[in-house]
């Protein structure tokens, strides 16, 4: 789900530039915050790393298979530092394989990133609002709804971008009739990936729980 | 895995493309890939195509580091504007029963698809003409915040070590009976999204527990103290960026602002 170079108007893509600028420097001014903000520079970039290289993974479904955005998951993971991370992880995606592109990768970072702390705030929510649900649950739904969500949004953002700016000969009806459809087609790949989400991270609860409360959090 | 190719194998060639100075370069190639963004008009298809192909040819890459890395994604923007001529447009060109090619269509995908390729043609270019280290300095001395520059070098850094693990790891898995029982039904198998929730999860904690080591030794070696200025450049040995370099920015950036001027004049005929 990434916008390739070449399809977009020039003023979407200056401004999707514009956008991301913005919350790249809200999230720094968030990261600056930290007492020590260095001290956590090398275990998002890693992390920024290990994300990169394990969106390769399908989830098999027979007899096909999905693909995983997990912007999400990042999200929950590395907070504030998650939008950073992807607008590193598509620039190295757009310069070593050309998927997505460098012209777009302000759309792109927008389209993913957002979503991204929408995610970690939801996940958030498990402090106050998920206090009163038993056992691992409260973790376990704002996760689910943090990784759903976060595919949600930047399904929903790359159809009306790539819907309503290719020059398609369909009316504003047919569009908007092909936006939602292709909305609710994804339900299912958001129900996935935040199941998947919720997974992980209740596995990382049992393991490693420091990695859900230290990095990019403010 | 796609990301472990030779991505710096044409590096060392010596055109005026790789000796251009990577701040102009940037800057030159990014003025043009947007100039080339907003081309609207049919008549200026040809003349950005040309601009890519001598652009390329300056630079001496082999043919075959284009059509490489152009595989993958035109295959995505191939199934992305094939429909365009079939759905878009009222001049019908050519029918059979229901199908029809119409001309504003395929005009547009022609469009999409020049505009796809001089961009992505500009983007190998600048990495494979440029190594990535002088790439992410040069973005630094643009501007680029200290914060990203460093995320942007240590995940580099780490990647293709972490890209490793996750093929030990997959190996594993799959020697132990992962992916081995076939399933016909369209179904998500609960026990597969944990197995894999679990092995991602698992290259989380190593990299994580790496990078308090990593941080540790970059710690000894002064990192996130302040830096003092380093004087070892002195006025008479400064390097100069060589007219050659300076002709390509100029001429990249001319040619950038020829495309658009072209574009809005075009528009209004």
């Amino acid at each position: 789900m990434h916008i390739p170079d070449g399809i977009l108007p020039v003023q979407v893509s200056a401004g999707g530039y514009a956008i991301a600028s913005l919350v790249t420097w809200y999230s720094l001014r968030q990261i600056n915050r930290k007492s020590d903000p260095t001290a956590e520079i090398p275990k998002a970039s890693l992390l920024t790393a290990a994300f990169f290289v394990g969106s390769s993974i399908y989830i098999p479904i027979p007899p096909t298979s999905i693909h995983l955005i997990l912007n999400g998951l990042m999200g929950v993971v590395l907070g504030y530092f998650a939008f950073p991370a992807i607008l590193i992880g598509l620039f190295f995606q757009a310069l070593i394989i050309g998927h997505g592109g460098l012209t777009t990768l302000g759309v792109n970072a927008t389209m993913m990133g957002v979503p991204a702390l929408l995610a970690y705030h939801i996940f958030q929510l498990r402090h106050s609002l998920g206090r009163s649900l038993p056992g691992t649950w409260g973790t376990g739904l704002f996760a689910f709804l943090g990784g759903a969500l976060g595919l949600g949004l930047a399904a929903l953002v790359f159809f009306v971008l790539v819907i309503t700016t290719i020059p398609s000969g369909f009316d504003a009806t047919t569009e908007q009739t092909a936006i939602v459809g292709l909305s609710i087609a994804h339900i299912p790949l958001m129900v996935i990936e935040g199941a998947f989400t919720a997974t992980l991270v209740l596995f990382l609860q049992r393991v490693k729980p420091e990695l859900l409360e230290g990095v990019g959090k403010s | 895995m796609v990301i472990l190719t030779h991505q710096e194998a044409y590096i060392q060639l010596a055109s005026p493309i790789h000796r251009w100075l990577p701040q102009q370069k940037l800057i030159g190639l990014f003025a043009l890939m947007f100039a080339f963004a907003a081309v609207r008009q049919l008549a200026l298809l040809v003349p950005m195509l040309a601009v890519t192909a001598v652009l390329y040819g300056l630079s001496q890459l082999p043919i075959s580091f284009l059509g490489q890395r152009l595989r993958y994604p035109g295959m995505f923007i191939l199934a992305v504007v094939l429909v365009l001529p079939l759905a878009s447009g009222e001049t019908v060109l050519w029918q059979w029963g229901w199908l029809a090619v119409r001309q504003e269509g395929l005009q547009t995908m022609g469009l999409v698809l020049g505009r796809f390729l001089s961009i992505l043609t500009l983007g190998f270019i600048l990495l494979g003409t440029t190594p990535f280290l002088s790439l992410i300095k040069a973005m630094r001395s643009l501007g680029l915040p200290a914060i990203l520059t460093d995320m942007t070098l240590l995940s580099y850094r780490y990647l293709y070590e972490i890209a490793d693990t996750l093929a030990i790891m997959q190996q594993a898995m799959q020697l132990r009976g992962f992916g081995q029982t076939r399933q016909r039904r369209l179904r998500l198998d609960r026990r597969v999204l944990q197995q894999l929730a679990s092995l991602i999860g698992t290259l989380l904690i190593r990299s994580y527990e790496r990078s308090e080591r990593v941080y540790k030794a970059m710690r000894l070696r002064g990192y996130g103290r302040p830096q003092e200025p380093v004087k070892t450049v002195r006025a008479g040995q400064k390097r100069l960026p060589d007219k050659v370099g300076w002709a390509l920015t100029g001429a990249t950036l001319s040619l950038a602002v020829g495309f658009v001027v072209a574009e809005v004049a075009l528009s209004r005929l």
